[in-house]
C-alpha cells in the first residue's frame, strides 16, 4: 500500500505540526512521558508527568489538499492519574503516566489503558453529539418541575448538540504492584493484558479489577541477592499465549503461558555475548534494555539498549540478526554520561507499519531511522527552527573525527538535556510522532 | 556537554580521553580507553593502566555519591540502584583481581576510605602511582598497618557505617533486611547494631553495600499471617488505624 514504509532513499520527511508550549521554560508537569497511536492511526495519545492524557484526532483528508494528510487536533484532554501518598512508606506516588496502550476498537467508543507507577486505569472515550430534550419532570436547565404543573406527558426526543468527547474511567486496577510499573501490554485476545514492574509481571482480565494473576516473579528470597530487574514486557501480536520481558542485564526472555501458571522458566532466552573489547565499568549499564517491541508480523522483536537497536529473530536466541548503532560516538563519553546520569536514560523504539524501518530517539533532539531493507540510516532533528509547514527535514550528522565538516555538529556541542525518549509511528502511513521534552512533533512523508 | 550544570571533575581524565580518541578512530574500534586490554592500541601500557585506575576511582566515587543521594519523599528507582550496586561489585572484583592485598585488608581499607566524611576515595593503585595530582589520604604502607589494627577496625566499622549510611538509608525509607520485630523498635541507629550487619562485613566478600539498600517491600504490604509476636500484631493494628485516620483526614 502506498507509503507504508518503502525505502529510506525514497522517503523525505516534512514537518507537519508541533504541539505544546513554545517557550524554553519547561513546566515539569508538561514533560511528555508516553506517546501512542491507536490501531487505526486516527487517534494519537500522549501522557505527561502531570498525570494528564491528551488525545489528538486526525482530520479527514481534505480534497483541497490531497498532498497533505489530515492534521491532528486536540480531541480530548483528561486527568488520568493524581499524585498519591503512601502513608506506610512515607513516599509520594508520582502521577506521571508511564505508558498508554489502546485497545482495538469494538464499538463506537475508544478504550485505552493508562498507568502510573502503581495503578492502571481503563478509560472509555466516547462521543456525544445528541442530547435528550423534553423531559416531563425536569426543566431544560435541570431544575425539577413542580409536579402540580405537569398536566401532560410527552416522550423526550434526541436533538443534535455540539460534539462533546467524554473520558470516563471504567476500571481501576490497583494494589497489585509493589514495585514501579514500567510496561502494560494488551493481549491479542483483547480480553487480558499484562502489567510489569521491576520484579513481577501480572496478568489481568480487562473486566475484572480486583484480581490478577502473577505470571513472572524474579524477586529473590533474599533481597541482597538482587542483581537484575525487569525493564519492559510485551505480548506477542498474534500468539495470545506468548510474551517477552527484558532485563537490566540485557537479556530477553520469551515465555509461554501454556507451559505453566508461573512463567519463571522461560521458553527462550535471547542474549548476545559481550564483546570483550568493549568491556568497561559501564558495560552492564549500557546493556540494560530500555524497550522491547515485537514487529507487526510477530516474527521479529526489537530491543533498545543505551547505544544500539537490535533486531532479533524469535527463532534464534544466540544473537540478534541486525544491530544498528544509534550514537556510537557516545561510547568514549560514557564516564561523563554516567556522571550526569544520562547513561540511565530509557529510550524507546518503534517499527513502521510494514516492519521495514525502525526508529528511535537520541540526544540534541535528534532521532534516528534505520531502513532494514536498504541498509540505510538517517538522523533527523525535531526543532522549532525546522518548523515551517511542509519544510523537508535535512539529515543531520555528528562529527566524530578531528575535522568537523560544515553543517556537522561535534559531540561536545550536543545538548544532553534535549533528549527524545518517546517516538511513535502511524500503523499504516508514514506519519511519525516525536516527543521532545515538552513538545510533540508530527512529521509526515513528503507526498508529491 | 555535561548538561545539568554538573561541574567537570577529573578534567585530567577528559584530556586523557581526548588524547586517546584519534588512536581509537584509527583502529576502527570503539574508543574505550578505559579498558586495560588495549595493549599496543593506546599510547603506552602504563598510560592505559593509569586511565583505567583513574577511571575506576572516579566511577567508584560517583557510585557512592549516587547511592547516597536521594530525593526526600520520592522512592528511588530500583533499576538504577541495582545497576549502581552491580557497578560497585564490578569495581571491587576488578580491585581484587589486581591482587591488591588480602580480601580482608581490602575490605577494611576501602571501608575506612569510603566512610570518611570528606569522601576522599582512593584505591590502592591510585594512592601509590599518582601521588601528585591526587591527594593521598593513605600512604602506601597503610595495608600493612591495617593488618595490625584489624580488630579495632572491625569494632569501629559499624559505627562509621552508620554515620555514612543510616541518614541516607532511613531517609530513603529503605531498611536493611531485618526481621519485622526490628522494624518496629525505636527507629534509631541502634537498629544497625544487630547481628545482621557486622557478620556481613566480617565475611569480607562484599562491602557495606551488602546491606541491602532496598526494602523487602512485600514485607510491609503483607498482612500478618499469624501473630508471631504480640507487639508486632498490635503495632500493625495501630498502623492500620493510623492509615484509616489518615484517609479520613485527607478526604475531609
Amino acid at each position: 500500500m502506498a507509503g507504508a514504509g518503502g525505502g529510506n532513499s525514497d522517503v523525505q520527511w516534512c514537518f507537519s505540526q508541533v504541539k505544546g508550549a513554545i517557550d524554553d521554560d519547561v513546566a515539569e508537569a508538561d514533560i511528555i512521558s508516553t506517546v501512542e497511536f491507536n490501531h487505526s492511526g486516527e487517534l494519537l495519545a500522549t501522557g505527561d508527568k502531570g498525570g494528564r492524557v491528551v488525545i489528538f484526532q486526525q482530520e479527514p483528508e481534505s480534497k483541497n489538499q490531497p498532498q497533505c494528510r489530515g492534521e491532528y487536533n486536540v480531541y480530548s484532554t483528561f486527568q488520568s492519574h493524581e499524585p498519591e501518598f503512601d502513608y506506610l512508606k512515607s513516599l509520594e506516588i508520582e502521577e506521571k503516566i508511564n505508558k498508554i496502550r489502546w485497545l482495538p476498537q469494538k464499538n463506537a467508543a475508544q478504550f485505552l489503558l493508562s498507568t502510573n507507577d502503581k495503578t492502571i486505569k481503563l478509560w472509555k472515550i466516547s462521543e456525544r453529539d445528541k442530547r435528550p430534550e423534553g423531559y416531563n419532570l425536569k426543566e431544560e436547565d435541570g431544575r425539577y418541575r413542580d409536579l402540580n404543573t405537569v398536566t401532560t406527558l410527552r416522550v423526550p426526543v434526541f436533538r443534535p448538540m455540539d460534539l462533546m468527547v467524554e473520558a470516563s474511567p471504567r476500571r481501576v486496577f490497583a494494589n497489585a504492584h509493589t514495585y514501579h510499573i514500567n510496561s502494560i501490554s494488551v493481549n491479542s485476545d483483547c480480553e487480558t493484558y499484562l502489567s510489569a514492574d521491576d520484579l513481577r509481571i501480572n496478568l489481568w482480565n480487562l473486566e475484572i479489577n480486583d484480581r490478577s494473576f502473577n505470571i513472572v516473579d524474579i524477586k529473590p528470597t533474599n533481597m541482597e541477592e538482587l542483581t537484575e530487574v525487569i525493564t519492559a514486557a510485551e505480548f506477542h501480536p498474534n500468539q495470545c499465549n506468548t510474551f517477552v520481558y527484558s532485563s537490566s542485564k540485557g537479556t530477553i526472555r520469551l515465555c509461554d503461558m501454556r507451559a505453566s501458571a508461573l512463567c519463571d522458566q522461560h521458553a527462550k532466552q535471547f542474549e548476545e555475548p559481550e564483546d570483550p573489547n568493549n568491556r568497561s565499568f559501564f558495560s552492564e549499564i549500557i546493556s540494560s534494555i530500555s524497550d522491547v517491541k515485537f514487529s507487526h508480523s510477530g516474527r521479529y522483536m526489537m530491543t533498545r539498549d543505551y547505544l544500539s537497536v537490535k533486531i532479533w529473530d524469535l527463532n534464534m536466541e544466540s544473537r540478534p540478526v541486525e544491530t544498528y548503532q544509534v550514537h556510537e560516538y557516545l561510547r568514549s563519553k560514557l564516564c561523563s554520561l554516567y556522571e550526569n546520569d544520562c547513561i540511565f536514560d530509557k529510550f524507546e523504539c518503534c517499527w513502521n507499519g510494514n516492519d521495514s524501518v525502525v526508529m528511535t530517539g537520541s540526544y540534541n533532539n535528534f532521532f534516528r531511522m534505520f531502513d532494514r531493507g536498504y541498509r540505510q540510516d538517517v538522523t533527523l532533528e525535531a526543532s522549532r527552527e525546522n518548523s515551517k509547514p511542509r519544510s523537508v527535514l535535512k539529515p543531520r550528522k555528528v562529527s566524530t573525527g578531528g575535522k568537523r565538516k560544515k553543517d556537522e555538529i561535534s559531540v561536545d556541542s550536543l545538548d544532553f538535556n534535549k533528549k527524545i525518549l518517546h517516538t511513535a509511528w502511524h500503523p499504516l502511513d508514514n506519519i511519525i510522532a516525536v516527543a521532545t521534552t515538552n513538545n510533540l512533533y508530527i512529521f509526515q512523508e513528503k507526498l508529491n | 556537554m555535561l548538561g545539568r550544570g554538573v561541574k567537570r571533575k577529573w578534567s585530567c581524565l577528559e584530556e586523557l580521553e581526548a588524547e586517546t580518541l584519534p588512536a581509537a578512530a584509527e583502529k576502527e574500534r570503539n574508543g574505550e580507553e578505559g579498558g586495560g586490554d588495549d595493549d599496543g592500541f593506546l599510547v603506552g601500557p602504563s598510560k592505559s593502566d593509569m586511565n583505567h585506575l583513574q577511571q575506576r576511582q572516579l566511577v567508584l566515587g560517583l557510585c557512592m555519591e549516587k547511592l547516597q543521594s536521594y530525593q526526600a519523599g520520592m522512592e528511588l528507582s530500583l533499576r538504577r540502584s541495582v545497576l549502581l550496586i552491580n557497578t560497585l561489585r564490578q569495581i571491587q572484583e576488578d580491585m581484587q583481581s589486581e591482587g591488591a592485598g588480602t580480601s580482608e585488608t581490602l575490605l577494611n581499607h576501602t571501608d575506612s576510605c569510603l566512610l570518611r566524611e570528606d569522601m576522599q576515595v582512593t584505591c590502592p593503585g591510585c594512592a601509590e602511582e599518582d601521588g601528585d595530582s591526587l591527594s593521598p589520604p593513605l600512604s602506601p604502607e597503610f595495608p600493612s598497618q591495617e593488618a595490625n589494627s584489624l580488630p579495632d577496625q572491625q569494632k569501629s566499622l559499624p559505627a562509621a557505617a552508620i554515620n555514612t549510611f543510616s541518614d541516607a538509608v532511613s531517609a530513603m525509607g529503605y531498611l536493611s533486611d531485618l526481621t519485622l520485630d526490628d522494624i518496629f523498635d525505636d527507629i534509631d541507629t541502634s537498629m544497625y547494631e544487630t547481628s545482621e550487619l557486622p557478620s556481613a562485613w566480617s565475611a569480607g566478600s562484599l562491602w557495606p553495600i551488602s546491606v541491602s539498600l532496598w526494602t523487602d517491600e512485600d514485607v510491609k504490604m503483607r498482612p500478618p499471617s499469624h501473630p508471631s509476636a504480640g507487639t508486632l500484631q498490635s503495632c500493625l493494628m495501630d498502623l492500620n488505624e493510623l492509615d484509616h485516620i489518615m484517609e479520613i483526614l485527607v478526604k475531609s
